[in-house]
């Protein structure tokens, strides 16, 4: 009776990280919960039908889920919740999508009342054929997305028994010369492989591109790899020559510039979804080969036209590859029932704490708006303030005091408007990466950052994803997307990648006192806290007093 | 057989009531306490008021199905019967061991309820019984036997009579009766009557096959089909009206091999578990659950602290605010209606009375909040379990279709304690730690209390059951549906003693007779726990391996008089509710205190804070630590734990209620167990940084002057202490005083003030005119209405004159009319003068003029001619309706021979 759990009504479950039997608990937790926060003392997770159901796909039964909440629980388990969880459990797997010998994908049902009452939804009855018996019926196979979909909105999830195509084989192989997968790495590319299709979550910096590698050395067959934009196109096409078997040529770029399609194929979304008159003229892309393998980098950011494409791939592997699942659109369960269920999770402390990616100390530094300002904010349009507040002058002194504090040190300032980067790169004497740089100029000055040429590089939202910076130990933001909590996780992830001589990241946000720039940034912060990144906040004038 | 113990058998019930000791009379007037309010003056009176209708309805609704079967087939057997007649509509030609072993106690109830008397040589049911329990064509009988032979033939004609009996196989005879006795002994003799029907083609059986059970009654044709004709022939079909025919009693009977009852239900069916729990786990969850009823209970009335809903004007609660107060305590609406309620029932929560009137908490809310939590839970479980306010039926409708509302008046029944009360008992007649499956509990109840010609949806007892079973569960009297230990004592159960639970929990599924320790329990004397605790030993004594007590079937015709030691027998079902004294209830509630309480977490003093801003109690806390964090930090997730989130919101509402951070800094601290992390400071420090920066106050006008001096001065006058001013800043004086007045009195103290317009300009004193909006003139009103036009008058004039033509043309036959009118007030009569003409007509067949208020309250007057009088309502041909009608006796207002105004 003195477990390390609470469960709450709510169906949140409270785990106190300090009790000896932690970790135990967390094991038996973690295949039905959802890590929602894991500040210092109370992780907490939640149970929802999403988790129940990615349970039961991953070979979970209601009773093993209910032991653990009674074997850990402190307080008895409100009987209800039991139930409820029960029941939940027991819609998954009522239906099942198979293939039939004779009639192809069908669906068919262990509970006849259950398949007519989903036949007689309106969404259902265009994406299913003839009535097989009375408890199968065929469904087209280019719907087996959308069915899923479908079936998942109405709370009747399918159980997808139908099995993928192997695609064209391709010999592919990790050189771990001087380098190992790390365990967590491992374990990420075993669930993944085991389960057929997911989703990884790891922290920025962890290694999430070798998660990658390693599913396409199980596959071992023609991989297409969907990522955010050509930086980050090239940097996987980097890494996967560095780690794996593959050689240049087998590695193909399809983006705006150049439409290679080799055995591993690297698109970014942006080509994608490209629309002309109507149409997406490159989605041949995805049935111009027998694809074995399909990742999708960042999938937290996969753009809606892709979710419609992938509804399409359901019999080939899919690989989700993010930092966060939290979507700020809410649709999280699209990725669910689309690419798969998460099935591998880490808490970014834990990750530290076995030193891959580096320790980071987060300062909030809120700096006053001078008295001309603030009369100024408060009559500014409402479209206009967080442009006002994000970019006040007391900034620029605030940075430059930071940049002074690190300096001789890798130091990344990040913003989002261009005026006020420009300007910034002008004081600092840095140069600015920004929409209009070209590649090849970007290219140059990473490289430049990356030997340690230049100390310090300005950059715009161009650089929130895969860019690779070992080297940079200092991040100062200055202005973001407004409130957006996976955005503060990207850009804390620039700074996380372990340091060579172990030291700590910095990471800096400075927000202007008062303003919604101090409300966006507390909501963007809340991911970061809940992860156990607790933000120092510190005055301006503290600060620059001390420098 | 019984008079071996009397010299003569009794003649009546009043006879038989005098032979019972006393013992036995007690027993009966505990179950049918209505018979002694008031007190009767003798054994004759007390005989009278059993036989009244009203009564034995009501002995006749609280009996068991078994009981009731038996009272059934009495009324359908020969007046007076014997035991072995009795046994034989009972248990059948083949005989029944198990029914054989029931009837004695079924028996003895009935006698110990009067509504049996003599001996078992003579068992005679009460005549109000038998005239409701006997099958008539207004009530048919659940026996779904038809009238006896003699009964369904007294209007056949005798010469149809003698063809009958001779069609039969029979000898005719000089009269009707004779000859229907003995045609009444063929159809009771199973051999002849085996003979009988073999004679009959089996299409023909197949009719019989069909009524055999009932309904007992057919429809045929005016030429009836040679199937049918062969039985009518014989007698074995009888026609009791143009196109319809009876199975008469004695051949359904027969058919039936003597079974009155087509399933005899002679045991109680039994509680089966739907899952077993240790123990320990049932204590524990329903402990869970008492804690978070706690918590509700206060949360609601926490809601409602600053005054709660407004009281609806037809009494209680708004479906909005119910709806409201569901969505606060996120549970659903009728979860929500019953903490309500229960809130209600307890005590702890009232109407305020005031003129805008409103739902408050009571002042025994504090002291209730006083109390350690487990007897906080005994007060609310133990009003609970007494009120019969229930909270199911809020949201449905009530007869006059309005809708129910919590707290809202008709919202009681009268049967909810003792359900709730009968359906623990039968919890707590399982293995600990046993949930009973709600379906058994339900059927049980209905053998109970079997509903007498009522529909399954109106079983209130029913659904009262079922909000027993879920109210229970959220009340943590129960914990996984298994009635926890201190549910048990909160009822005043015995408790389950822990040895024994091993060695009975073997499965056996018998509740009845595993409970050993109760029959000793009440065995012993005769004092209150027969009033309260009687469920458990008489489950145990119906059981036909404990049903020594009763004595086994063969000895009871000769031991079982009516002097029958009542008591050891008692019925089963708790009639009255059995209240508790307030004194027996405190030790329950105490004892239940007891045990529940180490079963709940004791409060927390700490708290975890941490860097997210969320604060984690992980347990119930302290209350001043809980009412202030309340105050500090939103609530965002309840159960075991509270998850408290700090905003600036919150921060600055415990600055509001008069906290400074300092002393929020010193709070935290003490009660964290772990640093407090330095957002969460620096946020306290940044929301008081800016608290209060701004203030607002009300004042009425305001004194501005550039000269700091002159406001000094006139702050320092003695004089402009009325006007209520102070200083807000050098220049500037607010007043209380609205302007007008202000401006008067600086002028009394010899100031020349000028008033400011709101835009700041002087206002010049000479007042603008005051105008109102545009208006037009008022209209003239002329003293008549206006002259109507030539058209319109004549138009009226004939309208005038057609209407007064048609009044006058009827008039002379009008006047005949008239007379019946003016005599046709309803005829009056005393109640027992009406009987006596009503009786009279039945014998002399002479139509009667009555007056009749019906059941809306309509008078109206009638002809009718009665066919015959009983239990309180007259059967008659109805003149005016031209049909046959009942009409209860006591609507009938007076009786009138019809020969005085026939012409």
């Amino acid at each position: 009776m003195n477990g390390p759990l609470i469960v709450q009504s709510d169906k949140t479950l409270l785990l106190e990280v300090d009790h000896e039997r932690a970790d135990d608990c967390r094991r038996a937790i973690a295949p039905f919960a959802e890590l929602e926060r894991a500040p210092e003392h109370i992780h907490t997770y939640r149970v929802t039908p999403l988790g129940l159901w990615n349970a039961r796909a991953a070979g979970h039964d209601a009773e093993q889920v209910v032991d653990a909440l009674v074997q850990y629980s402190r307080y008895p388990v409100p009987h209800a919740l039991l139930v409820d969880i029960a029941e939940t459990m027991d819609r998954y797997g009522r239906l099942t999508l198979s293939k039939h010998p004779a009639h192809g994908l069908v669906l068919t049902t262990t509970d006849r009342p259950v398949l007519e009452e989903v036949l007689k939804s309106k969404r259902i009855a265009p994406l299913v054929g003839a009535r097989i018996d009375p408890d199968t019926v065929a469904v087209h196979p280019s719907e087996r997305g959308q069915i899923k979909q479908t079936l998942l909105k109405l709370g009747w999830p399918a159980e997808d028994l139908a099995g993928y195509v192997d695609g064209e084989a391709h010999p592919i192989d990790l050189r771990e010369d001087g380098w190992a997968l790390r365990p967590y790495q491992k374990q990420a590319v075993e669930n993944f492989w085991h389960g057929g299709s997911g989703v990884v979550v790891l922290p920025c910096g962890a290694g999430k591109t070798l998660v990658g590698a390693g599913a396409m050395a199980q596959a071992r067959s023609t991989t297409l790899i969907l990522v955010t934009n050509t930086v980050s196109a090239r940097q996987w096409k980097h890494e996967l020559v560095k780690r794996t078997s593959l050689t240049e040529d087998e590695i193909g770029e399809y983006s705006g510039t150049r439409k290679e399609i080799r055995p591993v194929t690297i698109a970014t979304y942006q080509v994608l979804t490209t629309r002309r008159k109507g149409v997406y003229p490159h989605l041949e892309l995805f049935d111009s080969r027998d694809w074995g393998l399909i990742v999708y980098d960042e999938v937290h950011l996969l753009p809606a036209p892709v979710f419609k494409f992938t509804a399409d791939l359901q019999a080939r592997r899919r690989l989700g590859l993010t930092a966060t699942l939290v979507r700020e659109d809410g649709r999280e369960s699209d990725v669910f029932s689309l690419i798969g269920p998460k099935r591998f999770d880490a808490p970014w402390k834990e990750i530290e704490a076995q030193g891959y990616i580096a320790p980071a100390d987060c300062v909030e530094v809120r700096v006053n708006l001078t008295d001309s300002e603030r009369l100024a904010y408060a009559t500014a349009e409402a479209e206009e303030k967080y442009r006002f507040c994000a970019t006040t002058a007391t900034k620029r002194k605030v940075t430059e005091a930071i940049v002074r504090r690190f300096a001789g040190q890798q130091i990344l300032v990040i913003g989002q408007y261009i005026d006020q980067l420009d300007e910034l790169g002008e004081h600092l004497g840095a140069p600015v990466i920004k929409g209009e740089t070209s590649n090849t100029q970007r290219e140059k000055l990473f490289d430049a950052f990356r030997e340690g040429e230049i100390n310090v590089l300005v950059v715009s939202k161009v650089a929130n994803f895969s860019i690779d910076l070992p080297e940079a130990t200092v991040a100062i933001q200055v202005s973001g997307t407004f409130g957006s909590r996976q955005e503060e996780a990207q850009r804390l992830g620039r700074v996380l990648r372990p340091k060579a001589d172990g030291h700590q990241a910095h990471f800096y946000s400075v927000v202007a006192r008062d303003t919604i720039d101090q409300d966006f940034a507390a909501h963007r912060q809340r991911f970061l806290a809940e992860q156990g990144y607790a933000y120092r906040i510190m005055d301006a004038d503290e600060l620059l007093a001390e420098s | 057989m019984s008079t071996e113990e009397k010299p003569a058998a009794p003649r009546s019930l009043a006879e038989a009531l005098r032979a019972r000791d006393d013992a036995s009379l007690a027993a009966l007037l505990r179950s049918r306490p209505d018979l002694i309010t008031p007190v009767p003056t003798d054994l004759t009176q007390l005989a009278t008021r059993a036989g009244t209708r009203a009564s034995v309805v009501r002995a006749l609704e609280r009996l068991d199905r078994f009981a009731l079967q038996t009272a059934e087939a009495l009324a359908v057997a020969a007046d007076p019967a014997t035991y072995d007649e009795l046994l034989g509509l009972m248990a059948g030609d083949a005989g029944d061991p198990v029914v054989a072993g029931a009837l004695p106690r079924a028996l003895a109830t009935l006698r110990e309820q009067a509504l049996v008397w003599g001996g078992d040589d003579r068992l005679r049911l009460v005549r109000t019984a038998r005239e409701l329990l006997a099958p008539a064509p207004q009530h048919p009988s659940p026996t779904g036997l038809g009238p006896t032979v003699q009964e369904a033939a007294s209007g056949m004609s005798p010469g149809r009579i003698q063809e009958i009996v001779t069609t039969a196989g029979l000898p005719s005879t000089h009269d009707s009766v004779s000859a229907l006795a003995a045609l009444t002994a063929l159809f009771t003799d199973r051999a002849r009557m085996t003979g009988l029907l073999a004679g009959v083609p089996e299409d023909s059986l197949d009719v019989l096959r069909r009524l055999m059970w009932g309904p007992p009654y057919g429809q045929v044709t005016a030429d009836p089909a040679p199937r049918l004709r062969r039985l009518l022939d014989r007698g074995l079909l009888l026609p009791t009206a143009p196109g319809t025919v009876v199975l008469p009693r004695e051949v359904a009977l027969h058919l039936r091999e003597g079974r009155a009852h087509r399933t005899p239900e002679p045991l109680p069916p039994p509680v089966g578990a739907a899952a077993a729990h240790r123990p320990q786990l049932v204590d524990a969850t329903a402990a869970g659950q008492a804690q978070s009823a706690l918590a509700t209970v206060e949360e609601l009335l926490k809601d409602w602290d600053e005054g709660g809903p407004a009281v609806l004007r037809a009494g209680g609660l708004s479906v909005r605010d119910l709806k409201r107060t569901a969505v606060a305590l996120d549970v659903p609406e009728p979860v929500a209606a019953f903490w309500v309620e229960l809130a209600h029932a307890a005590g702890l929560l009232a109407s305020d009375g005031e003129a805008d009137e409103r739902y408050a908490a009571t002042p025994a809310y504090d002291e209730w909040l006083e109390l350690p939590a487990a007897e906080r839970w005994a007060r609310l479980a133990e009003a609970w379990s007494a009120a019969t306010r229930t909270a199911g039926l809020v949201g449905g409708r009530d007869a006059k279709d309005r809708t129910l509302s919590a707290l809202g008046p008709g919202l009681d029944r009268s049967a909810a304690p003792e359900v709730r009360h009968r359906v623990l008992a039968l919890l707590a007649e399982l293995p600990e730690g046993t949930a009973p499956d709600a379906e058994s509990v339900l059927a049980r109840l209905r053998w109970e209390r079997p509903l007498r010609g009522r529909q399954p949806e109106d079983d209130l007892r029913g659904r009262l059951a079922r909000w027993t079973l879920s109210e229970a569960e959220l009340l943590g009297v129960t914990g996984r549906g298994a009635l926890s230990s201190h549910g048990r004592a909160l009822l005043g159960l015995p408790a389950a003693e822990p040895t024994k639970s091993p060695s009975t929990g073997d499965g056996d599924g018998s509740a009845y007779e595993r409970r050993p320790g109760s029959a000793t329990a009440t065995a012993p004397g005769d004092g209150h726990g027969g009033s309260d605790g009687d469920d458990g030993p008489d489950a145990g004594r119906r059981h036909p391996g404990g049903a020594a007590a009763a004595g086994p079937a063969d000895s009871g015709p000769a031991g079982a008089g009516d002097k029958l030691p009542v008591h050891h027998v008692r019925h089963h079902a708790p009639t009255p509710p059995a209240p508790r004294s307030p004194a027996e209830q405190a030790v329950a509630s105490a004892a239940a205190a007891r045990l529940l309480a180490p079963l709940l977490p004791e409060p927390l003093d700490h708290v975890l804070l941490q860097a997210d801003l969320t604060a984690v109690a992980p347990g119930p806390l302290q209350r001043p630590l809980a009412d202030m964090l309340d105050v500090l930090a939103d609530v965002e997730s309840k159960g075991g734990a509270t998850v408290y989130r700090f905003t600036p919101g919150s921060v600055r509402r415990a600055l509001d209620a008069g906290r400074t951070a300092s002393d929020l800094h010193a709070f935290l601290a003490a009660h964290s167990r772990t640093p407090v992390p330095q957002p969460l400071a620096y946020l306290i420090d940044d929301v008081a940084r800016r608290h209060g920066r701004l203030r607002v106050g009300a004042a009425s006008s305001y004194v501005r002057c550039d000269d700091d001096a002159l406001l000094d001065e006139i702050l320092a006058d003695k004089r402009a202490t009325g006007l209520g001013l102070r200083r807000l800043a050098p220049t500037v004086l607010a007043a209380q005083a609205d302007p007008a007045v202000l401006l008067e009195g600086l002028r009394a103290m010899g100031f020349a003030p000028a008033a400011e317009s709101a835009e700041g300009d002087v206002l010049i004193t000479r007042a603008h005119a005051h105008r109102t909006p545009p208006r037009t003139p008022p209209q003239p009103v002329p003293e008549g209405p206006p002259v109507p036009d030539e058209t319109l008058l004549t138009a009226a004039l004939r309208a005038v004159r057609a209407g007064d033509l048609a009044f006058t043309a009827p008039r002379k036959p009008n006047a005949g009319a008239d007379a019946p009118a003016a005599g046709g007030e309803l005829p009056r009569t005393s109640s027992a003068e009406t009987l006596a003409t009503v009786q009279a007509a039945v014998l002399t067949g002479e139509a009667l003029w009555i007056g009749y208020v019906n059941a809306e309250g309509a008078a109206s007057q009638r002809v009718v001619a009665p066919i015959r009088v009983e239990g309180g309502f007259v059967t008659a041909y109805d003149h005016t309706a031209d049909e046959v009608r009942t009409f209860p006796l006591h609507r009938i207002t007076g009786v009138a021979e019809l020969a005085d105004d026939a012409t």
